[in-house]
């Protein structure tokens, strides 16, 4: 008895990891297609296919904040395997990995701090806050994403 | 009757060997194309640069800025065939290509064959350059002689038996090897202006040399060009490279699309570019709007690949 007890708390328990390394890639993915979005709407704008508004330059600007604050936060051990573009990078090099988060989280704090309560007033102080975010895209997905 | 068998064998084993030798070995370009090359012209030669790339694989790994145009080697390539070490191309006489002629460059070039004769490794694209007009050549060579002088040689290559011995290349070559167009013409009912996508083509297959990776290669390392850009497994083993086809996920996007992207790195969905494609993308960045449309346009109109 204490054996099946055992045995269904090893399963129990493995399960619970292999869905909470799931809710970590979908949680990850979920954030990342906000960033993606937020990079449309400001690509947009500065592209000038969208009408600029400081409103809508401060949402862009805020959701690259809130993704570069709390993304790092789903890479548990466990979770490269999966439906994910996640690079072995991440595990291997995890200081590297860091290292680009906070340079994301620094870049996009700067663009909040520029923004100030109203967002940037025209769409050149819009281009010179959110450039330097879109800048760390291709440099994380240079190291730290594959393609499958 | 035995004797006569064996004395045959013998001569065929010998003939054969000679053929194999003979067949093996490099074959620069004639003597009447190295005895009259054009003068080159560096500040043409500058574009070559960055569509051809150089700087991606001989600076050093994570050079930014004015260090990419220092081309010391030293990045590795690791291959099925074992690792390759991408030499010192800089204007170094002694350690770089500073000391060659060239004759001697555009036989590397264009033919795969070093200053002493020896084959080069297809790790070096000349099987894509060798596309190449030889005045845009010439005038890349002009321009790379303008770039820093870097000291130092690049580690050898690390590569196992028989894959060491540059002589079995020549065989190689004579197989992998073609110096025409990939693809005759555009797509049927492709409404393209002929010169930008005679361009197109010329960046794609030669200087840029896109298929060396989006297109999938045979057991023995060459490509297949019936696969033309469908895309291939990636060279380091993690991950797909994607295909440039009409069937991938390209086919989806306009010839501003390639092009933005080729210019600023985000896709149509601002998705960002990623893996090797970031050097690729930003050696692209340099070149003439005019270019990354002709490249645009070229991938648009390309018939579906045959795999």
């Amino acid at each position: 008895m204490k054996k099946f007890v055992a045995a269904a708390l090893c399963v129990c328990l493995t399960a619970s990891a292999a869905f909470a390394a799931g809710d970590a890639i979908t949680t990850r993915k979920t954030i990342m297609d906000s960033v993606a979005a937020a990079a449309g709407l400001g690509g947009g704008m500065m592209k000038g296919e969208i009408a600029y508004t400081p409103a809508a330059g401060k949402a862009a600007i805020m959701s690259m904040a809130a993704a570069s604050h709390s993304f790092g936060a789903f890479f548990p051990e466990g979770s490269e395997a999966g439906d994910t573009t996640a690079a072995p990078a991440i595990w291997s090099d995890a200081a590297g990995f860091e290292a680009a988060l906070a340079k994301f989280a620094a870049a996009s704090d700067a663009a909040v701090q520029a923004s100030g309560k109203d967002g940037p007033a025209d769409v050149d102080a819009f281009k010179a806050a959110f450039g330097p975010i879109m800048a760390n895209c291709k440099s994380c997905h240079e190291t730290f994403r594959v393609k499958k | 009757m035995l004797k006569k068998i064996l004395g045959l064998g013998v001569v065929l084993a010998i003939a054969g060997a000679g053929t194999g030798w003979v067949l093996s070995a490099s074959t620069p370009l004639p003597a009447e194309v190295l005895s009259s090359l054009p003068e080159g012209d560096a500040a043409r030669g500058e574009a070559m640069f960055w569509a051809g790339g150089c700087t991606s694989c001989h600076s050093a790994p994570g050079a930014e800025g004015e260090d990419k145009l220092k081309l010391g080697g030293g990045l590795k390539l690791v291959s099925p065939f074992g690792t390759f070490v991408a030499p010192n191309i800089s204007s170094d006489a002694q350690d770089g290509i500073g000391g060659w002629s060239a004759a001697s460059f555009a036989n590397a070039m264009m033919t795969g064959t070093g200053p002493h004769g020896e084959n080069l490794y297809p790790a070096f694209p000349f099987t894509s350059y060798s596309r190449m007009d030889i005045q845009d050549v010439t005038d890349l060579f002009a321009f790379m002689k303008t770039l820093p002088a870097v000291a130092g040689k690049a580690p050898d290559h690390e590569l196992g038996f028989p894959f060491n011995i540059r002589r079995g290349l020549g065989l190689w070559k004579l197989v992998n090897m073609s110096s025409g167009p990939v693809v005759k013409e555009p797509a049927a009912g492709a409404d393209v202006d002929m010169d930008v996508w005679n361009r197109g083509r010329y960046l794609v297959e030669g200087p840029g040399h896109c298929g060396e990776c989006h297109t999938p290669r045979n057991p023995i390392g060459g490509l297949d060009y019936s696969a033309w850009l469908s895309g291939a497994d990636a060279p380091t083993g993690e991950g797909k490279i994607p295909g440039l086809d009409p069937a991938s996920e390209l086919g989806s996007w306009s010839v501003p699309d390639i092009a933005y992207y080729l210019e600023s790195g985000f896709t149509p969905e601002y998705d960002s570019v990623g893996g090797e494609m970031v050097e690729v993308q930003a050696n692209m960045a340099k070149l003439p709007a005019s270019d990354r449309e002709a490249i645009a346009v070229y991938l648009k109109a390309l018939p579906a690949a045959a795999k």
